[in-house]
């Protein structure tokens, strides 16, 4: 449970670390790693050793720590070298520079040696040190530091943070969403807290738990285990996904975000089978004759799955209900299939954001919407994001940058009305193919009226 | 902050959707009138109207689109006073600075509120904005705006210069946005009203370099740490169906079918040529015929179907019959091909907005305890 020590506030996460946790630490090298933080455990972290859970229990985030006897010491934070005049003029390249032995150094190792004292006194015999340029000298340091530094730093859970953690670590599984494009699907989807939103996420969870993060699950009195059908309270929020299998889909990305239980809360899930509306799913027989139960066991058996299959239909229920404020997609499947089947449960000016890694897909999904009239404006985006490294005198952007974020398409859902005429309908003089005269004598054209400005558009 | 209920009421602020280039806020208000170059509509029409619906003019000509605001649609519909924020870096401003209900934010300046209902719509009733605006009918306008909109109740807009003034608050946000021409003068101020027990964020939106490298260095002074820099933008895709392309061996096989028709029209106008010598000697016409067609070399110009040495009409012979449904097959038109969707970035996409400078302010570090231990191994300091 969130374990917030400040006002009564209610938050997706706690605000330090707690039992349970996975956290992201950044190791000396600069690579996150993903640790679960369990009471009373030690955790290991390889070359760097081992040091006690407890330790960071409550800690607040970002802060760095030394791992001395598996206890942990904070350290400050650095901040950036200035630089001085000195160049590289006087250095000379194959020249051996470092003087201290492979020996010499295991020797310092061994003796319990902190990093920084083996790192000063590399310094110290560095031929050339002093004639380094203050950023050399600060990335050698860094270099050594990483070699040979036994630190490490804790990372907060953003929604950033993770995403960007699982982009590097392998951005295919979360379909090459970068953050950029997930902050502009869920701006543009209007996630916001108290909305009710359908989701399709075959990116690892990476959408849903964008979604939870930003309703922000409200925190109700009544712990929503039990989950049936009135412990959904208007107001707050709502979360449906469908997926492609019977069990209840793993988002491996949440895992990273540790959400608090009432954050989870909203959230349920529909296959597409059970979320077809012509279809009744096949359920294991529930009612059984009172006579006929046989043990306590054999009841609460029964009573669970009764609350399953009740659940269930509820779900179902709430979806065919519709009035969605908004669908996000990044799906491995036909994006049109999906909309087409969707669309219908969503409220009239809700969103429609289909992400995929590729433009072709989403050129495809756009020509069928356009030509239909219960989209209005589809539009295809592609994200472009580029950092710099910024070090007074040396500010440039980063030499290694992310080829791709994907793509998006954005439309919103219309309620179209049959009899309205384009501005341009009365300007055509000639009947065409395509038109014909009502019986008040109006030229009604078939064409593409979904934008009033209206190009005549592709030869319609 | 705007209606949630599923039909127009009247007083809603509600967003006409003209065109991609044309979407504009209308408040609702019976008794008036809509007039644009998409037709006329009485107000008292949309009111009942489910949200998002398509609505004919009453002269029958011309429609629009009536939508449910949202931040986004405010954005591009928004009168603008100031340059505004657009969605590439608003999103990322509110995520890379974790913006999320319950949030406590500082925003500086105003400006025309582009950003403010961004981070209004993303913290919700529980958390809370100051948005500070030192121009006063900015500040005014977006007072009236934020009420208008039903956010009175988590916004506090102060009519101040910050960099001169501040904040007054300490210790009590989360994040700081500076949309400002100084930033870097306003650095210190939002050290003292971040939160010091938590890990705190802070952007620096700047159009210029120079603003930026000023900006890192007082970041760097007042002890900020992972001071990072990032562009963003949005490529809009400019999406068409066309043909399947062609390939050139269709192509080669067209140009060979029509060098085949020049030469059979060719054949024929020899033919012609001699019929008529045949039958009239002194005509200068024949001769020059003739001499074409002994020279065999001259260039004969592709000449339209039916043209005769002007003679007259005759009959045609079966050669000229099969040259003629060959003639027909070329100019029959080919079979609609199928289309394939493309797309290509638009050709004229905007190239910059501003750098966005973040910094993150760590949690202060704890005081020592009164007597402190024999040091666990030399921790030197590490700041320069």
């Amino acid at each position: 449970m969130s374990a917030s020590t400040s006002t009564a506030e209610f938050n997706t996460r706690a605000s330090s670390v707690q039992s349970g946790n996975t956290i992201l630490l950044r190791l000396p090298n600069g690579d996150p790693k993903a640790v679960k933080i369990d009471k009373d455990c030690t955790i290991s972290l390889g070359r760097l050793g081992s040091f006690y859970a407890n330790e960071l229990i409550n800690e607040p985030f970002g802060r760095t720590y030394d791992i001395i006897d598996k206890k942990l010491t904070l350290i400050p934070p650095r901040s950036l070298a200035e630089d001085t005049d000195a160049t590289n003029e006087y250095i000379n390249d194959g020249q051996f520079v470092q003087p201290l032995t492979l020996e010499e150094i295991q020797a310092l190792k061994q003796s319990g040696a902190h990093a920084s004292e083996i790192i000063k006194m590399q310094i110290e015999q560095h031929a050339n040190y002093s004639l380094k340029t203050e950023y050399s000298k600060e990335k050698y340091k860094k270099r050594k530091e990483a070699k040979y530094s036994k630190s490490f730093t804790t990372i907060e859970p953003t929604l950033f943070n993770v995403c960007e953690y699982w982009f590097k670590k392998d951005q295919t599984r979360i379909r090459d969403i970068r953050v950029d494009t997930l902050s502009q699907i869920l701006n543009m989807a209007n996630i916001r807290p108290g909305g009710r939103y359908l989701a399709v996420d075959d990116a690892s969870g990476l959408l849903v738990s964008g979604i939870l993060e930003r309703m922000g699950g409200k925190a109700i009195g009544i712990i929503l285990f039990q989950l049936t059908h009135s412990s959904f309270l208007v107001g707050s929020g709502r979360l449906i996904t469908i997926g492609n299998s019977d069990s209840p889909p793993a988002y491996p990305v949440m895992v990273n975000m540790n959400f608090t239980a009432e954050t989870v809360a909203p959230l349920s899930s529909l296959n597409w089978a059970t979320a077809d509306q012509s279809h009744t799913p096949l359920v294991p027989p529930v009612d059984v004759a009172p006579d006929q139960i046989k043990s306590e066991r054999q009841k609460s058996r029964l009573n669970k799955r009764k609350a399953a299959t009740d659940l269930l239909f509820s779900i179902r229920d709430e979806l065919f209900a519709g009035e969605f404020d908004a669908l996000v997609m990044a799906s491995e499947y036909e994006p049109f299939s999906i909309v087409e089947k969707l669309v219908p449960y969503l409220a009239g000016s809700a969103s429609i954001v289909v992400q995929s890694p590729y433009g072709q897909i989403l050129s495809e999904l756009h020509s069928k919407l356009r030509a239909l009239p219960g989209y209005l404006c589809p539009s295809v985006t592609e994200v472009w994001l580029r950092r710099y490294q910024v070090l007074p005198g040396r500010t440039h952007p980063t030499m290694n940058t992310s080829g791709t974020g994907g793509f998006i398409l954005h439309a919103i859902k219309i309620y179209d009305d049959e009899n309205a005429n384009a501005i341009t309908s009365f300007r055509r003089q000639k009947p065409t193919a395509t038109s014909s005269f009502s019986s008040s004598g109006k030229i009604i054209i078939a064409s593409d009226t979904l934008d009033a400005s209206m190009e005549d558009a592709d030869g319609s | 902050m705007w209606s949630t209920a599923r039909e127009i009421a009247a007083g809603d602020t509600v967003i006409i959707w003209l065109t991609r280039e044309l979407v504009q806020p209308l408040v609702v208000t019976p008794g008036k009138d809509f007039n644009s170059k998409f037709g006329n509509y009485r107000h008292s029409d949309f009111v009942g109207m489910p949200y998002g619906s398509k609505v004919g003019s009453r002269t029958g000509k011309g429609f629009i689109h009536v939508l449910r605001p949202t931040p986004e649609l405010w954005t591009l519909a928004l009168p603008h006073r100031t340059q505004i924020l657009y969605i590439a870096d608003i999103s990322l401003i509110i995520s890379y600075l974790d913006i999320r209900r319950g949030s406590r934010v500082i925003e500086a300046g105003t400006g025309s509120g582009s950003f403010s209902h961004s981070v209004a719509r993303s913290i919700g009733s529980s958390g809370h904005l100051w948005s500070y605006e030192f121009h006063e009918a900015r500040a005014k306008k977006a007072k009236e705006e934020f009420a208008q909109h039903g956010m009175s109740d988590i916004v506090t807009l102060t009519h101040q210069n910050v960099c001169k003034d501040g904040f007054n608050l300490t210790d009590t946000v989360d994040s700081v946005f500076l949309d400002l021409p100084a930033p870097w003068d306003a650095v210190e101020h939002a050290k003292q009203a971040l939160r010091k027990d938590r890990t705190t964020r802070i952007c620096c939106f700047s159009p210029c370099m120079e603003q930026v490298l000023r900006t890192v260095s007082a970041l760097n002074d007042a002890g900020f740490s992972d001071i990072t820099m990032y562009e963003t933008l949005v490529r809009p895709q400019d999406v068409s169906p066309i043909p399947v392309l062609q390939s050139i061996n269709d192509v080669a096989d067209k140009l060979k079918k029509a060098e085949g028709i020049r030469e059979i029209k060719r054949l024929r106008q020899i033919a012609a040529g001699q019929r008529h010598n045949s039958n009239n000697n002194n005509d200068p016409h024949g001769e020059k015929r003739k001499r074409t067609s002994s020279d065999g070399e001259q260039e004969v110009p592709l000449v339209a179907d039916g043209e005769d040495s002007g003679n007259g009409k005759r009959l045609k012979t079966d050669d000229e019959d099969m040259m003629d449904d060959v003639l027909e097959d070329s100019a029959a038109p080919a079979a609609t091909p199928a289309k394939i969707s493309l797309s290509k970035t638009i050709p004229e996409v905007r190239g910059h907005t501003s750098y966005l400078t973040f910094a993150t302010l760590l949690p202060s570090m704890p005081i020592p305890p009164a007597a402190p231990t024999a040091a666990q191994g030399a921790s030197p300091s590490q700041g320069f």
